[in-house]
């Protein structure tokens, strides 16, 4: 800093008022300042704040909620506040989901009409494969995230809807909107042979046991004559699109309805993931089942229920699929199909409508979309499923949750590493406190001692030995108007035992009625003796704490 | 209807061993480790190319096939350790994540396999050489011989390691309670390299002894993988006794079911025995309780 001290009251006039005294060199006060108030770790740009949008909110539209008819529940989840600066009335939707959601129909609503010619029919297809599939592994998600029960026969289910109907289809000529319901009945009787060991077994030995049923139905259909082991699947179901129409038109029409099986099957997965099932089910999650028992939670009947559900609806897609692909192959029921169907669900997350379907986009976009990578393209899935896992606790939609979960555990392990004790508060010491105003005060008590400690100097006191009062440098001046600024109690002060002969120091109690006691039996001769005195006296105590 | 009793007693004690090593590893795998290790299979078919590799560039006698199809395997059982087991095994919902993790193993292997060698399967040379034994009217080819005494003596090797060396040991403390092993200084991770290279190993081997069934390709793991996990189901996951006991009854059922009611039936048979098995006792034939799995 400047060496020199510019006197504020100097042009007012007063009388012996110096202009300026000279200092020595001394450290700016900013400099502690701005290393104590930046962050002592790293910053993330990502997620340090979040944002809502505020919608405005008057009069009527105050209280105004979209609901569903009939029902009083709220489509979006808005929390009405008054805001505490401009006192305006603001909405915010706290659950956006829904609106991220009605935002993806319309893309794919929208979506045929934007592709690019060349690729239209790839990209139609890989679409409608897309949402058949989809709509597979919201079923499955239903069954391995909420019912818990770790199933890896979804897919079989789907085969032998699909393999039924194509079968019945064939032989007996039923036509393609029949095909659906003769798949749910079939899916509904695997569902309760397959569920019925489920009571029994438990986690791993389950999943073990319906792999080895997708194999068994594997090797079960390629051997079986009925089912095409000379022709590699059953075909010739009856397909659902009318004859004689163009091959983009078929395309474009298998892509809306497949995309209406989505939309069908997402409803079924609110039904039962938002209702009372689901309710049940996510208050007996895995290791706390027996809390729900005890809590008259008949979790074992909910998990049944809602693996029978799905298995009519998987059933019903493979009559679908049937109908779809004008037939069934062995493929279904192949380990790399149990693989990607896993894949799917394990990338966008466990468990979450929106990671199942986002999860079937991105395989499906690789498998379908990039076929002239051949086998490199289920590595990359490969790849991409084995580092989803690895680094990640509930998939690409659990990102947000598991990054904040982070940076609160890095935020307490700063805290609890912050024990450096100079009369700040502790941690365990600042949530008790009722005034938090004390802690920041002496949080900044503590930086400002820390910094006048570095003020002390052999010339300082010099000076305050030559002249006590009066204007003094800088930096004394700071250590003086410190001093000045302590509370009463204990503060030093000097008394006057005579006048111009004895003066000796003395320390305040700071409370009213309670004399303040002898400091020391020091006897001063004069006032400026004992100023520098009580000056010397407080160094020691500021470079003491 | 005659059954051939000489010929089911040999074809079942053949599966048995073969089964029997493939469902020890995974048994292993489990109770030391936690993890179900689903990649068994890609390790079983890349040890199949090991073996075939040393046949074609190295030698083809029986011994050194053999044992380029146990390091092969035992190798990749250190690779899936690595990848699968060091990373996740103290996170949140380990069991899940590891079997997924392992799970997208065998699919990058698998694809990668094909990838470098190609749909067309290969075939190893005859191991144990061309002989027959005649045991009354039984008779024992060189294939099957070699893979019972083969598989036997290396499963003996094996036992008889976990019983009597140091690693053997941490390797049982860690299958007793792995918490416990940690806390007297048993190190997971490094333990887990063993169990993983001694499973591999195992898993090599049977590969080797079952390639004139299931000859060398890709793909080729998925069988013996359901194999092994349903016999290590059956047996109880963490049991070997089990695992032991379960291989002898599914290679009888599966040696009867060829003879009277055709090859067609096998699994058929052979999972309404599993669900037989597991409805009387739902943690298999000898399985020890999740309880003591947990921690």
């Amino acid at each position: 800093m400047a060496n020199l001290w510019k006197n504020p009251i100097a042009n007012w006039g007063v009388k012996e008022e110096v202009d300026n005294a000279p200092t020595i060199p001394w450290t700016s006060p900013i400099k502690p300042w701005i290393e104590t108030v930046k962050a002592k770790q790293k910053l993330y740009k990502v997620g340090r704040l979040r944002y809502y949008y505020k919608f405005p909110g008057h009069g009527a539209r105050t209280w105004h909620r979209w609901r569903y008819p009939f029902t009083r529940r709220r489509i979006l989840n808005i929390r009405g506040e008054y805001n505490a600066k401009s006192l305006r009335r603001e909405k915010t939707i706290l659950d956006r989901r829904p609106v991220y959601w009605v935002l993806s129909f319309l893309a794919m609503l929208m979506a045929p009409l934007f592709m690019p010619v060349s690729f239209e029919s790839t990209l139609l297809n890989a679409g409608a494969v897309f949402f058949i599939y989809a709509a597979i592994n919201l079923c499955w998600t239903l069954v391995i995230g909420t019912a818990g029960i770790f199933s890896l026969a979804s897919m079989a289910i789907v085969g032998a809807g699909a393999y039924g109907a194509a079968y019945l289809s064939l032989t007996h000529g039923l036509p393609w909107w029949s095909l659906p319901m003769v798949g749910s009945v079939i899916g509904l009787v695997f569902g309760i042979l397959i569920a019925l060991p489920a009571t029994r077994l438990e986690g791993f030995y389950y999943a073990l046991l319906t792999l080895g049923l997708v194999e068994l139905c594997r090797v079960y259909v390629i051997q079986s004559r009925t089912f095409g082991s000379a022709t590699g699947g059953v075909y010739g179901a009856d397909s659902y699109l009318p004859d004689g129409i163009s091959e983009l038109s078929e395309l474009t029409i298998s892509y809306y309805v497949c995309f209406v099986v989505m939309l069908v099957v997402l409803f079924m997965f609110r039904f039962i993931q938002g209702k009372r099932l689901g309710r049940i089910l996510r208050m007996a999650p895995e290791k706390r089942e027996a809390f729900a028992e005890a809590t008259g939670v008949n979790y074992r009947w909910a998990r049944i229920q809602v693996f029978i559900i799905t298995s009519v609806v998987l059933g019903a897609l493979g009559g679908v699929y049937a109908s779809h692909f004008h037939g069934a192959s062995p493929s279904l029921f192949s380990m790399d199909a149990v693989l990607l169907g896993l894949a799917m669900l394990v990338i966008g997350g466990i468990g979450r409508s929106e990671g199942a379907v986002f999860g079937t986009l991105v395989v499906v976009i690789i498998d379908k979309v990039f076929i002239e990578w051949g086998p490199l393209r289920l590595i990359l899935i490969g790849l991409i499923m084995l580092l989803v896992v690895l680094f990640l606790k509930g998939g690409v939609f659990g990102i947000k949750q598991q990054f904040r979960a982070w940076r609160n555990k890095k935020k307490s392990e700063n805290r609890s590493t912050r024990a450096e004790k100079g009369g700040e508060m502790l941690p365990e010491e600042a949530t008790e406190t009722h005034d938090k105003d004390q802690i920041f005060m002496r949080r900044f008590d503590k930086m400002q001692r820390d910094y006048l400690k570095t003020l002390v100097t052999e010339e300082i006191i010099e000076e305050h030995k030559r002249s006590p009062l009066g204007q003094h440098s800088e930096p004394l001046e700071r250590l003086l108007t410190y001093f000045r600024r302590q509370p009463q109690s204990d503060k030093y002060a000097i008394v006057a035992i005579e006048l111009y002969k004895s003066y000796r120091i003395i320390a305040m109690s700071g409370q009213r009625g309670v004399p303040p006691r002898v400091v020391e039996d020091k006897i001063y001769t004069s006032e400026t003796e004992a100023y520098h005195a009580v000056f010397m006296r407080r160094v020691q105590d500021l470079l003491e704490s | 209807m005659d059954i051939d009793i000489g010929f089911v007693a040999i074809t079942a004690v053949t599966l048995a061993c073969i089964y029997g090593t493939l469902a020890i590893g995974v048994s292993i795998t489990w109770s030391s480790l936690g993890l179900i290790n689903m990649s068994y299979g890609f390790t079983f078919a890349t040890s199949g190319y090991g073996a075939w590799l040393v046949s074609e560039y190295i030698s083809s006698s029986g011994p050194v096939v053999i044992l380029g199809g146990i390091l092969t395997g035992a190798l990749v059982g250190v690779l899936v350790c690595a990848v699968a087991f060091i990373p996740i095994h103290d996170k949140p919902n380990f069991t899940v994540r590891g079997l997924i993790a392992s799970l997208a193993l065998s699919l990058i292997g698998t694809q990668a396999l094909l990838y470098f060698f190609g749909p067309q399967s290969k075939t190893l040379p005859p191991l144990f050489g061309d002989w027959e034994l005649e045991l009354g009217e039984v008779v024992l080819t060189a294939d099957k011989g070699g893979a019972i005494l083969t598989s036997i003596l290396m499963l003996t090797l094996a036992l008889w390691w976990m019983r009597s060396s140091r690693r053997g040991l941490e390797i049982r403390a860690m299958m007793m309670n792995p918490h416990a092993a940690s806390l007297v200084g048993i190190g997971v991770r490094r333990t887990g390299f063993y169990v993983m290279a001694l499973t591999g190993g195992l898993a090599g081997l049977a590969s080797v002894l079952l390639s004139q069934t299931y000859f060398v390709s890709p793909f080729s793991g998925v069988t013996p993988l359901i194999k092994g996990l349903s016999v290590a189901l059956c047996g109880g996951l963490g049991s070997v006794g089990g695992a032991m006991i379960a291989a002898v009854m599914i290679g009888v059922n599966e040696a009867l079911t060829a003879d009277i009611l055709g090859g067609q039936y096998i699994l058929i048979t052979q999972f309404l025995l599993i669900i037989l098995v597991l409805i009387i006792r739902p943690r298999g034939i000898a399985g020890i309780l999740d309880k003591q799995r947990e921690a």
